[in-house]
């Protein structure tokens, strides 16, 4: 997702400055589509049973025992002394939001019980109203974002932030889980949890004797706290969770993996220096390595952490494919699933905004034969990015490496797209042909190229896009009309007999004209 | 103004006297006319709630439609406010309007109603959303009234609205305003879709409401596809079942009701079905991914859609849609097993490609009534909506994976075509048409109009066919007979010409010029076409495919019949005739001399013609070129000649310059330089009796005139300065007059210098003595006030060639006498640093001897200040001689940067075949510039024996050094 401005930027500051054609991961605040499938999850809520077969001493439902209470037996059970009756309805409050579908959280939170949850979190004597408590917290926070902040306003950060010491490993993990839904609501919780210190006690829990499925909800909210933008999380903080980070990245589990990858892609979704701080770790093979993993949840953040370590500087990017990934790309470009094909698309453009070393690196490592095919019958959004490669590529690339471009039959597939239902993708398009013109009269091969454009049909679709209700599309699209294609037929007329030098005049006249 | 009854009335009287078919009363004028008086009153507040009033409850319905327009364009001119401009309308006045516009348009009879919807959209486009909340709810509200006529108003008013979706960049602002429309709309929008899809069903029978339920299923589809183009919504993705499924039903349906008798004009179920496949397409391509369960029903519904779908006109949008749809799925990688069965492909052949490529009498009638039209789409490509068209790309999309399959589907039905032609001709001969366009597009897999056909079948043998089939009907006799066929014939010649060997095209040859004498148009125009592109095909070394030699037979017949198709009816003007007269002749060469005096007679009989009304610029272009070649090609042969060409000319060229007849001024002028270079001579009384006139700064305000002029007068100054010096001295600061005008634009200052340097180089030098230091004068000037790096490329080639023909010493003295140290001044800022830019083999030899003639042959270089910027200027030049050619552009590229010289192409068009000789004025005096250095410094350092060595040995960086050395060891000198 890109911000449209910088694509304005592109246009204007063509070939001046190679570092603008890098296009970050800029969120969009307004998006049309159903959230994404294949992004992590910002908040969960924990509805599953496991964590009682798990721990069975604790935390038993036994519902078919219990009437269920109604609301108000609940807030006045809450809010009596009976230690019993407190668990019995803490118990009830935490199933009712640990239902399957629609759980009332609104409803609960009016009930104004959360303080009084939250001081149950203290009851170091009582760990199985501890543990209810924590658990319908974690429901609570899994919500909304008011749903969030009343769990926040109840004081539950600093009380969640000392359970991650207590003794009992299930409360602890619950603790965990709820920290990690309030991080992830947003840089303000975020960067308030890493006030209170949560950073300490959290990777104080990380051991190698850490249950697997407790290891796994300590990552994901370690990955929330690396997560959100505007401002991304301080830096001590950064510093502090990612040697641990490195450490889970060599975890045999694929789900720790994943979100210790998520974690990383969070931490470079940013500015350069942010980007400097996970290579110097040295951990690009072993992300390039991950990228290349037949697991979906694995490849998929792995991709996008080296993807957003792309969009750095020359330097950065080289560091990426001295790791090799442009080894790993072609096989990403061919996979069946669009997105990631469109992930890769897009970190290959990136790469392709480079210096022309970097372009040539693109050749040698056979990246050009797999970007046609996704040009040609790619899905579209991965289509859009390869647009964008093909365009970087033009613009920083030499004649020579433009002509190697063209001769792997990028301008078929390219020129079908002139009917993309997309006006930026058009324009991008049209912008790119002009590159490859520019090219084309460097190597006297002006009139090469027109025949070839010509011969692919995408004269004519060219000049179809001069009726393009789009202002710059249409001015593009006439702009090399004029310049390329009006003249034609005075390129046929070179006189046969040649002495008389019918070109003189024309010649003369364009030396001096500029 | 007031919201009184009188104010109604004046302006109900206003509004009628606009309607007045005198244009003194509806115009502004001399008294107060209608126009006049609403446009002053515009200004005042109320004036749009007076129209509105006026187009609700005006008596007279004419009164209301005209307020109604004139509320319109009330609003188009006045509603934006601009930055920095006064608000047009005042706020109460806006606040009203769109408080009572809606419900108002909703209620309008349809007329009215059309132009107060276009008043929403424009509003909306300034408004919508932030400064007019209301209206979304406002116009869903509507939904539910269960009145077709408002709903329609509604949805109309919606489409123009969101229909920006469909080109605008995607934006934050953009989609921020899509997702609010989509929450407010999207359910709404649905709902209505289905209860109106219901509502059809229950009024099956219902002729009048039928019409009105499918116009706003027509609406509703065209807001799906504007609502759906920037990316998949939310909403639409989650109730895609309800939308397709709806879609495609409404694909199969049909209703006798609806169909109309109009052949013509495409009714409610075509646009509908039509708007329905765009909307398939669009998710196919897009959003494939969601798409792909419903694709492969979409796949068969459109497939029988078009199976049973007439020839008639109407049908056209819907087919060419349907079938492009088709097309663009048929090459998709994964869908290919849709396709593949051998069944469905027969079917597909059988059932859509061959019936859309069949000859309709529309295509007839066009070919007969309409050939200009008929040609553009035929020959050109402008056909991309056509039938024939889309079953063409169809063809070419399922070879993309089953070329042998559809290629023997279709080879059996080329034959059976073929075969009921043989039967019966005269009946039969659309089949033969069909079969030869099957053949075409199935053959044909990349083409130019270059070059024809440049990548073909290999399984269709294009020359066997071509031997068999096509030649036999060219053959023929009778050049009338079956003109499409002819044609048909003629135009497969044409694309296929680099496929068919060289002898099957010159057997053809003779056809073609016979079928010049056609009567249809097509088919002489398509002659004439042929033989043109004939032409041009290129053999080995780069010579035309066809020789002179091999043409030689045919000369008479072929210039005879080429004039006389231009006297055919309906090609007086014809573009490819004159255009395949040019050609000839650039082929011919001398075998045309003996006939130029008939074709110049007949090119100035129809130069004469056309400058009355000049019409068509590719026919006066190839005219013009026409007769450039005539000229050359006579003259060279016999330069005496030049006399009766200017004989047959001057007298029509003296009418277009006096007519003022600018399309062809340009021409004149280019013509006149062609000839004036013929001369070996003086410059002939008659060209300087023109002179004075060609100074005329009327002339050069035109754009157009400039390049030519300029060439003109650069053929003045070669072939007549010293008669121009002797006889019209009292011109010169005309002329100079001109170099300055030139000089102070930045398009053209290059054109001042082309001039400039022609006087420098031919006037004799007392008769410009006076004007020298002016001209310098103006110069500097133009580079202190604005340097463009064109500007000083002319400059620097300008100054060298000043120095060459005068003499360094006087290049430094003029330098030195404008201001002191001027000269130093120009070297150290502009000659030394800016040297490298100069480009093109002539301007950088002539500033190689213009430094060379400073270097050595200038005193103060070597006593003076100026000393210290010896070394830097040697090193330029070494750098000049040395350093990468830039210039890498070749000779015979003609594009002319547009931003640099605005509307230069359209205003002056070069005359290719009236081109100038590249002169250069260094030529006999310098053969080798480095050896010339060499030599000049051998002969400087013999005067000066010692300096140039140690200046050299000081300060010369080693690179250029070794150059200098490689100089003087090329030139066998050494230095002293």
């Amino acid at each position: 997702v890109r911000k449209h401005g910088q694509h304005m930027k592109l246009f204007k500051n063509k070939g001046k400055d190679t570092t603008t054609l890098r296009r970050q991961r800029v969120e969009v605040s307004v998006e049309l589509r159903k959230a994404k499938k294949d992004e992590q999850i910002l908040k969960r809520r924990n509805i599953s049973i496991h964590v009682k077969e798990e721990n069975p001493s604790l935390g038993q439902d036994r519902a078919d025992e219990i009437i269920q209470p109604s609301l108000e037996e609940i807030v006045e059970a809450v809010n009596g002394n009976d230690t019993q009756l407190q668990l019995l309805a803490t118990q009830a409050t935490r199933k009712i939001l640990s239902r399957h579908k629609d759980p009332p959280i609104s409803q609960i939170i009016e009930l104004g019980i959360i303080p009084r949850m939250v001081e149950f979190l203290g009851c170091a004597d009582n760990a199985a109203l501890q543990f209810e408590a924590a658990w319908a917290l974690t429901n609570i926070a899994s919500g909304t974002s008011e749903h969030t902040r009343a769990v926040v306003e109840g004081g539950a950060i600093p009380a969640f932030i000392s359970l991650l010491s207590s003794p009992h490993m299930h409360i602890c993990e619950q603790s965990v889980w709820a920290l990690g839904n309030i991080a992830g609501d947003g840089p303000l919780y975020r960067d308030a949890l890493i006030a209170r210190d949560v950073i300490r006690p959290l990777l104080a829990l990380v051991s190698p004797a850490t249950p697997v499925g407790f290891l796994r909800n300590i990552t994901w909210t370690l990955s929330n706290l690396c997560r959100n933008k505007n401002p991304c999380p301080p830096l001590d903080a950064v510093q502090k969770i990612l040697p641990v980070l490195i450490i889970l990245l060599q975890h045999e589990d694929k789900d720790v993996i994943s979100d210790s990858c998520w974690a990383v892609s969070y931490l470079t979704d940013g500015c350069n220096d942010r980007i400097q701080i996970v290579v110097d770790t040295g951990i690009l093979p072993r992300l390039v390595e991950l990228m290349d993993s037949p697991d979906l949840i694995v490849m998929t953040p792995a991709l996008r952490a080296v993807g957003n370590v792309v969009t750095g500087t020359d330097q950065q990017t080289q560091e990426a494919i001295d790791a090799g990934v442009l080894t790993v790309l072609p096989r990403l470009l061919r996979h069946t699933k669009p997105v990631i094909q469109k992930e890769a698309a897009w970190a290959l453009s990136n790469i392709a905004a480079g210096p022309c070393q970097q372009i040539q690196q693109i050749i040698t490592c056979g990246l050009l034969p797999p970007l046609v095919e996704v040009l040609d019958k790619g899905d579209f959004k991965a289509q859009k990015e390869a647009v964008w490669v093909v365009a970087n590529f033009t613009t920083g690339g030499t004649v020579d490496q433009v002509v190697e471009l063209v001769r792997s039959g990028v301008l078929k597939p390219l020129l079908n797209l002139l009917l993309a239902k997309d006006s930026k993708t058009i324009l991008i398009i049209l912008d790119t042909i002009s590159n490859l013109f520019k090219a084309a009269e460097k190597v006297g091969e002006t009139e090469k190229l027109c025949l070839l454009v010509e011969e692919l049909d995408g004269l004519e679709k060219i000049e179809e896009l001069q009726h393009h209700e789009n202002d710059m599309v249409y001015r593009a699209a006439l702009n090399i009309i004029e310049k390329y294609f009006s003249g034609e037929e005075n390129l046929d007329l070179e006189p046969q007999t040649g002495e008389d030098g019918l070109y003189d005049f024309s010649v003369k006249k364009q030396d001096f004209n500029f | 103004m007031e919201l009184s009854d009188a104010n109604l009335q004046t302006l109900t009287e206003y509004l009628k006297k606009t309607l007045d078919p005198d244009p003194a009363i509806r115009r502004p004028g001399y008294s107060l006319t209608a126009e006049k008086f609403l446009e002053s009153v515009e200004g005042s507040q109320n004036y749009p709630l007076l129209l509105l009033t006026l187009l609700e409850k005006s008596q007279e319905n004419v009164i209301k439609v005209c307020a109604s327009v004139t509320f319109k364009n009330y609003i188009k001119r006045n509603w934006r406010i601009v930055e920095d401009e006064p608000n047009k309308i005042c706020e109460s006045d806006r606040i009203a309007i769109k408080a009572n516009i809606v419900p108002l348009m909703l209620s309008s009879p349809e007329q009215i109603q059309k132009q107060l919807s276009d008043a929403i959209s424009i509003i909306g486009r300034e408004d919508f959303p932030q400064k007019w909340p209301d209206l979304l709810t406002e116009m869903v509200n509507r939904f539910q009234s269960g009145d077709f006529h408002v709903i329609n108003g509604v949805l109309r008013t919606a489409h123009s609205l969101f229909k920006r979706y469909r080109h605008e960049f995607k934006s934050n602002e953009l989609w921020t305003e899509i997702k609010l429309v989509l929450d407010a709309f999207a359910l709404p929008l649905t709902n209505l879709f289905k209860a109106t899809i219901e509502l059809c069903s229950t009024h099956a029978n219902d002729a009048s409401a039928l019409k009105v339920l499918f116009s706003s299923l027509i609406l509703i589809a065209k807001l799906f596809y504007s609502l759906n183009f920037q990316d998949l919504p939310e909403f639409f993705e989650d109730n895609m079942e309800t939308w397709m499924t709806n879609f495609h039903s409404l694909l199969t349906l049909d209703n006798k009701l609806l169909q109309t008798d109009d052949e013509e004009e495409a009714g409610l179920l075509e646009l509908l079905k039509s708007q329905i496949c765009d909307n398939a397409a669009l998710y196919a391509q897009k959003y494939d991914e969601e798409f792909q369960p419903y694709l492969p029903r979409f796949v068969t519904a459109i497939w029988n859609l078009l199976v049973t779908t007439g020839q008639e006109v109407k049908y056209d949008l819907l087919v060419s849609n349907a079938i492009q749809f088709l097309a663009s799925v048929c090459e998709r990688p994964h869908y290919k097993h849709l396709f593949e069965d051998q069944n469905t492909l027969t079917s597909i052949c059988e059932k859509v490609i061959v019936p859309n490529m069949e000859f309709r009498a529309a295509d007839e009638e066009a070919f007969e009534d309409n050939s200009e039209e008929y040609i553009r789409r035929d020959l050109e490509g402008s056909d991309i909506d056509t039938r024939r068209r889309a079953a063409c790309d169809l063809v070419r999309g399922l070879c993309k994976f089953f070329e042998g399959p559809v290629t023997g589907i279709f080879s059996g039905y080329v034959n059976s075509m073929l075969q009921e032609y043989a039967k019966n001709p005269s009946v039969n001969w659309k089949h033969k048409d069909a079969a030869i366009y099957l053949v075409t597009s199935l053959a044909s897999k990349a083409q130019t109009q270059k070059h024809g056909i440049t990548q073909a079948n290999e399984l269709v043998n294009l020359t066997e066919f071509f031997v068999n089939h096509i030649q036999p009907d060219l053959k023929s006799a009778t050049v009338n007979e079956f003109p499409v066929l002819k044609a048909d014939g003629i135009k497969y010649i044409m694309i296929f010409r680099n496929q068919v060997p060289k002898e099957q095209l010159l057997v053809s040859i003779p056809l073609l010029i016979n079928h010049l004498q056609a009567e249809s148009i097509v088919v002489h125009t398509y002659a004439a076409h042929a033989l043109e592109r004939l032409f041009t095909m290129r053999g080995t070394n780069n010579a035309t495919l066809i020789t002179a030699a091999e043409m030689a037979p045919f000369v008479e017949v072929l210039l005879t019949n080429l004039f006389k198709a231009l006297t055919l009816p309906g090609s007086s003007e014809n573009e490819y005739i004159m255009k395949a007269i040019m050609r000839s002749f650039s082929l011919l060469q001398e075998s045309i001399i003996p006939y130029i005096p008939s074709v110049i007679t007949q090119l100035t009989q129809k130069l004469l013609a056309v400058s009355k009304n000049p019409s068509k610029p590719h026919f006066n272009h190839y005219m013009f070129e026409s007769i450039c070649l005539s000229i050359r090609i006579t003259c060279k042969a016999n330069p005496e000649a030049v006399g009766s060409f200017e004989e047959a000319l001057f007298l029509v060229f003296t009418e277009i310059l006096q007519n003022d007849v600018q399309e062809f001024i340009p021409y004149v002028f280019q013509v006149m330089s062609l000839l004036l270079e013929m001369h070996k001579n003086e410059i002939p009384s008659s060209y300087m009796a023109l002179f004075p006139h060609l100074l005329q700064p009327v002339l050069w305000e035109r754009t157009g005139n400039i390049p030519p002029l300029v060439r003109l007068l650069q053929a003045y100054l070669e072939r007549g300065a010293s008669t121009i010096a002797s006889a019209a001295a009292d011109k010169i600061p005309g002329l100079l007059g001109v170099f300055q005008k030139l000089i102070a634009s930045k398009a053209n200052d290059h054109q001042g210098f082309y001039l400039l340097n022609s006087i420098i180089e031919h006037m004799p030098p007392e008769s410009v003595d006076q004007y020298r230091k002016q001209i310098f004068i103006l110069l500097f000037q133009r580079l202190q006030n604005s340097k463009t790096t064109k500007f000083i490329k002319s400059f620097l080639v300008f100054i060298n060639l000043y120095c060459v023909r005068y003499g360094a010493l006087a290049l430094q003295e003029i330098f030195d006498s404008i201001q002191p140290k001027m000269f130093g001044m120009v070297l150290e800022k502009i000659i030394i640093p800016e040297i490298q830019k100069v480009s093109g083999q002539v301007e950088k030899k002539i500033c190689a001897v213009g430094i060379t003639k400073i270097l050595t042959e200038c005193p103060p270089m070597m006593d003076t200040e100026y000393t210290k910027l010896w070394i830097p200027l040697l090193q330029a030049l070494i750098g000049l001689f040395e350093l990468p050619e830039d210039d890498t552009i070749p000779d015979e590229e003609h594009f002319i940067d547009i931003e640099d010289t605005p509307g230069y192409q359209t205003a002056f068009s070069q005359l290719a075949f009236a081109g100038k000789k590249e002169h250069d004025p260094v030529g006999q005096m310098v053969n080798n510039p480095r050896i010339h250095l060499a030599q000049s410094l051998h002969k400087l350092s013999t005067a000066c024996p010692g300096r140039v060595l140690s200046m050299l040995s000081t300060s010369l960086n080693a690179e250029a050094l070794q150059y200098l050395q490689g100089y003087l060891q090329a030139a066998s000198v050494s230095l002293l």
